[in-house]
């Protein structure tokens, strides 16, 4: 025998007489390992299956971030029918209040803060803002029959009731120079179907009212996210009158229905998996000794998690989801000790050196299935490789060092359900035929599988949070779903400068109302001065001086003062100084420049959006690779990225495990024949789960191909198990382990099935096909083809 | 925002004819308010003329223009400018209307949601309801003269501060209008506006509003 595996025979021997210190030592590290798991902190959210790396997608990730709307909640107050705009707008204040009383301070129902020297900065500031294009507009609406028409609607808005009011723009502004700086406006309305009314975000059909709230609490935080929600619909609740409604949008929503799935889901899980585990070790085990055996695999559980816990106190709930599954997989080499040990005519410790070399190669093949996980970008993955490796080599060491000396042998007893004395045997031709006519069709049907890679697909959204998702973008247009693209530079000038290039770029081919650039209202320095010198040269050469007489002509029709407009034209020659973030802040527009312009240390990002469509992000995606320190992030395009690098990942991985398993296979059984046939459960579980999940339509998504690496590891074991068994003489206490684990197994990943959660239903749900196929091929194939194999 | 708060004090103007008479009760003049009040009180409509006299900086000279006012209580008001230029808007409710001889359209509005409106609307149905703790809240009023009677309004808040510096109302001997209303900004500019052939309680066409 290998040294190696003499190495168990010696260790039985040696705590043959150190049972108490073995036994204590064992209590001790799992009791520590409870303590450790104490320390656990559930994270539920989807970063567990977002790249951390430096790649594409984990940037576009962080950036999506940056989104105005994404850290804001919104909340959509509808009023009854009929609607009173009025009654609607002073709820929405109401709410406000009961916001700020709850807690909830920042809180925006209108653009509160614009102040009323807004418009007459804005006037004023139009030298530094004014494009090319903007002065040919100037120059046709300075020439002398625009004159008299726009002195005449002067003239007659004074007379108005609203006289009063128009007055002081009418002198400073008389021929509506400053409606160009208005439009520019245009392109900084963030919310397309809104408007204002009585300073309040209202809907274009007035039955409406927008609030949006910023808060602190990140959206990962699901214990955050449940208080903050509580407090705000405490407040709904209060403020709101019965016949109105208010809907609440946010990633705190979407957070907290899937931690509470989840959390509800671990609990099902766990309790299922471990009563139907309990439940097979008591009908087919039927001993004391079967108390032990138990014991390996919940033992582990606490190990494995305590092993996490040491690692990262932050774990993703889907790695304990995944409880359940180690659970199943691990008991396979407990169980062989326990039958092989059980089944006794040898001394124990020769028995344990003998079961450890399938126990070790079956764990190894595992290993080496979840090791390769380690590479992942995928924090979830790498959390998940180390909590089942961790789990795996636990497994391995109780089930050969500790549980040999919990088990007694049965001295000349059958073991229970033991009737045939042996594997059950098929005749071999129906058996082979069989399974290849299954293989067959499976392959057939694999064809018609369909893959979405979308990660909305194993995120729970629930009707509701769908629905209100579609009455938001139905009331206020599309708000959420912007494309973004970023302007990086590492001063706030270059990151304008660039912003300025970029807006030149596109500006032409999306209308202002789809697109939100600050450009248009405050352009770099460089572009500021460069548009006051065009001003400057526009007025000179007597333009100024003829559009005065102009003026003073027309006006005198309509009895205006020759001093009238001379504050008017001497603006014309006298730029104002530069627009700076400091003025804008000045006048109100503090949150507006707050949510484009985002400081990171030692990089300034200037925010654009544009229509997150198919078509805008394919044309513009090329043309920003031309712009140097542009960044643009589709939100569409993102899930499509994030679904093609976990793809990517998980492929690179089916491939790298797949050969580093026949590599040990091929070290292990050296001989091409066996080695096939200890992958006859390996071929099998994958091509039925793929054949089955084809023929009832279910659709493949990443965490089924996450699910697919544990078919491997595992169906890997029952071919090892097996082959061992039949080409080196085991006895027949193989087969019934790899029966009893696989329906462990089952028994585990079945409760998975029953999971709500996507993530969790998947793995479920393909891990219970592939071993639920590959577990029969075990017992019955390997034994139908092995015969020939040996004949 | 300026052009919102100017408007609104203007109407709040025009609607003081009934106003004015109800809400003052300074400085032991409680005996003209409670007369004012009563007789305001039994008011429903009225129907004048008026002529606005615009004495602006802006102009060469003071700017004339006329038209009408009519007043229906509870909740209807029009204002028409027929010269120089023809131009007002109809308050209905929470409906309104206005146009313009120059554009040739007329466009109907919801009160509620036109801010300028909306405050004009408010205030003018304060006074016409006499609500005294709103004008007080609003405006600090002096008795000028009781009869009869002339009222000084000075607004309390800073934002109307910052465009009006006050309001003089002058009444019918009666006391159940409003005769001449001034407007006093403070670049020292000043609007007037006369209302003559004042007839109360007359009964008005329903196609006037």
């Amino acid at each position: 025998m290998v040294p190696t595996f003499k190495l168990f025979e010696h260790l039985y021997n040696f705590f043959a007489v150190r049972r108490t210190i073995l036994f204590s030592v064992t209590a001790l590290i799992v009791a520590l390992s409870f303590l450790a798991s104490s320390r656990l902190q559930l994270q539920e959210d989807i970063i567990a299956m977002l790249p951390d790396d430096s790649s594409s997608v984990a940037r576009d990730f962080r950036l999506l971030q940056l989104a105005p709307f994404t850290r804001k909640l919104v909340i959509t107050l509808k009023g009854g029918d009929p609607v009173d705009t009025a009654a609607l707008v002073a709820v929405a204040d109401r709410l406000a209040e009961r916001l700020k009383a709850a807690g909830i301070e920042n809180v925006m129902t209108g653009p509160a803060n614009i102040t009323s020297g807004f418009f007459r900065w804005l006037g004023a500031s139009l030298p530094n803002l004014t494009t090319e294009k903007d002065l040919a507009r100037l120059a046709a609406g300075s020439s002398p029959d625009e004159v008299r028409n726009r002195l005449r609607i002067s003239f007659e808005q004074i007379l108005s009731p609203e006289g009063w009011a128009l007055k002081g723009s009418v002198q400073e502004d008389p021929l509506s120079f400053s409606s160009l700086a208005l439009e520019k406006m245009q392109f900084l309305n963030m919310v397309p179907k809104m408007r204002l009314i009585q300073n309040h975000f209202v809907s274009a059909d007035g039955k409406s009212a927008l609030l949006v709230v910023d808060s602190a609490i990140s959206m990962t935080d699901s214990g955050g996210s449940r208080d903050l929600l509580e407090r705000i619909n405490g407040a709904i609740s209060t403020a709101v009158p019965a016949g109105m409604t208010a809907t609440v949008v946010s990633g705190h929503r979407y957070t907290l229905v899937n931690a509470d799935t989840i959390k509800r889901d671990l609990y099902v899980v766990l309790t299922i998996s471990v009563s139907a585990v309990f439940a097979i070790y008591l009908i087919f085990l039927r001993s004391m000794s079967a108390v032990f055996v138990f014991l390996v695999p919940t033992s582990i559980l606490a190990i494995a998690t305590g092993a996490i816990a040491l690692y990262d106190v932050n774990v993703f709930a889907v790695t304990l989801g995944f409880g359940g599954v180690l659970l199943g997989m691990v008991d396979e080499y407990a169980m062989l000790i326990y039958f092989s040990c059980r089944q006794g005519g040898k001394d124990p410790a020769a028995i344990t050196a003998e079961v450890s070399r399938p126990v070790i190669f079956g764990a190894v093949a595992t290993l080496i299935s979840f090791g390769i996980m380690l590479l992942s970008s995928l924090p979830g993955q790498r959390q998940l490789a180390i909590y089942s490796m961790t789990g795996i080599v636990a497994a391995l060491l109780m089930s050969l060092i500790v549980l040999p000396h919990l088990i007694k042998p049965l001295s000349g007893l059958k073991l229970p359900l033991n009737t045939s004395g042996g594997a059950l045997r098929l005749p071999r031709r129906a058996v082979i035929a069989v399974w290849l006519a299954v293989l067959a069709l499976c392959s057939w049907q694999s064809t018609n599988i369909r893959f979405n890679g979308e990660l909305g697909a194993v995120s729970m959204v629930t009707q509701e949070l769908r629905l209100a998702e579609e009455e938001l973008a139905k009331t206020w247009g599309n708000m959420r779903g912007k494309a973004l693209i970023f302007a990086e530079g590492a001063d706030l000038e270059s990151a304008l400068a660039l912003n300025d290039k970029l807006f030149a770029l596109i500006s032409g081919r999306i209308p202002a109302g789809d697109l939100v650039s600050l450009s248009p209202l405050m352009p770099s320095d460089a572009l500021q001065r460069a548009n006051r010198e065009r001003w400057l040269s526009f007025w000179q050469n007597g333009r100024a001086a003829q559009l005065g007489r102009d003026m003073a002509k027309s006006g005198e029709v309509y009895g205006f003062s020759k001093s009238a407009f001379t504050q008017f034209l001497a603006t014309l020659t006298t730029p104002p100084p530069a627009t700076t973030l400091a003025s804008l802040r000045a006048v109100g527009m503090g949150d507006l420049v707050d949510s484009l312009i985002i400081r990171s240390p030692g990089i300034v990002r200037v925010l654009t959006m544009v229509p997150d469509t198919p078509q805008v992000v394919s044309a513009l995606s090329e043309e920003m690779k031309s712009l140097p320190g542009i960044h643009f992030v589709s939100q569409s395009r993102f899930g499509d990225n994030v679904g093609r690098a976990i793809i990517h990942d998980f492929s690179r991985y089916l491939t790298l495990t797949s050969a580093l398993v026949i590599a040990l296979l091929i070290v292990v059984f050296r001989s091409p024949s066996r080695v096939m046939l200890a992958l006859v459960p390996v071929v099998t579980g994958v091509l039925c789960m793929l054949g089955i999940m084809g023929m009832l339509g279910i659709e493949f998504n990443i965490f089924n191909i996450a699910a697919t690496i544990l078919i491997i590891g595992l169906c890997v074991d029952y071919g090892i198990f097996m082959v061992c068994r039949l080409t080196e003489g085991s006895d027949h206490t193989t087969s019934r382990a790899v029966l009893v684990s696989g329906l462990t197994t089952l028994a585990g990943l079945g409760a998975l099935a029953l999971a709500r959660h996507p993530s969790m239903y998947s793995i479920g749900i393909t891990v219970l096909l592939g071993i639920g196929t590959g577990i029969p091929a075990a017992l019955l194939v390997i034994p139908a083809l092995c015969s020939k194999d040996t004949e | 925002m300026t052009r919102i708060l100017f408007l609104c004090a203007i109407l709040l103007l025009v609607a003081g004819t009934a106003v004015a008479v109800q809400t003052m009760k300074p400085d032991g003049s409680a005996a003209l308010f409670t007369s004012l009040e009563r007789t305001a009180g039994g008011v429903s409509t009225i129907s004048s003329d008026f002529v606005q006299e615009k004495h602006l900086a802006l102009f060469k000279t003071a700017m004339t223009s006329r038209g009408h006012f009519y007043f229906s209580k509870p909740d209807r008001l029009r204002w028409e400018l027929t010269a120089p230029v023809s131009s007002g808007f109809v308050l209905k409710g929470d409906k309104g209307r206005r146009w313009h001889e120059r554009t040739g359209r007329t466009e109907t509005f919801q009160i509620s949601q036109e801010p300028v409106m909306k405050l004009v609307s408010e205030q003018l149905f304060a006074w016409a309801k006499a609500d005294f703790t709103w004008l007080e809240k609003e405006y600090r009023i002096t008795v000028l003269q009781e009869a009869p009677a002339a009222l000084r309004l000075e607004p309390r808040s800073a934002a109307t501060a910052g465009f009006l510096h006050h309001l003089l109302i002058n009444f019918s001997a009666d006391g159940r209008y409003v005769r001449i209303v001034e407007l006093h900004e403070n670049d020292g500019d000043y609007t007037r506006i006369k209302f003559v052939n004042t007839v109360v309680n007359k009964p008005l066409q329903a196609d006037l509003f």
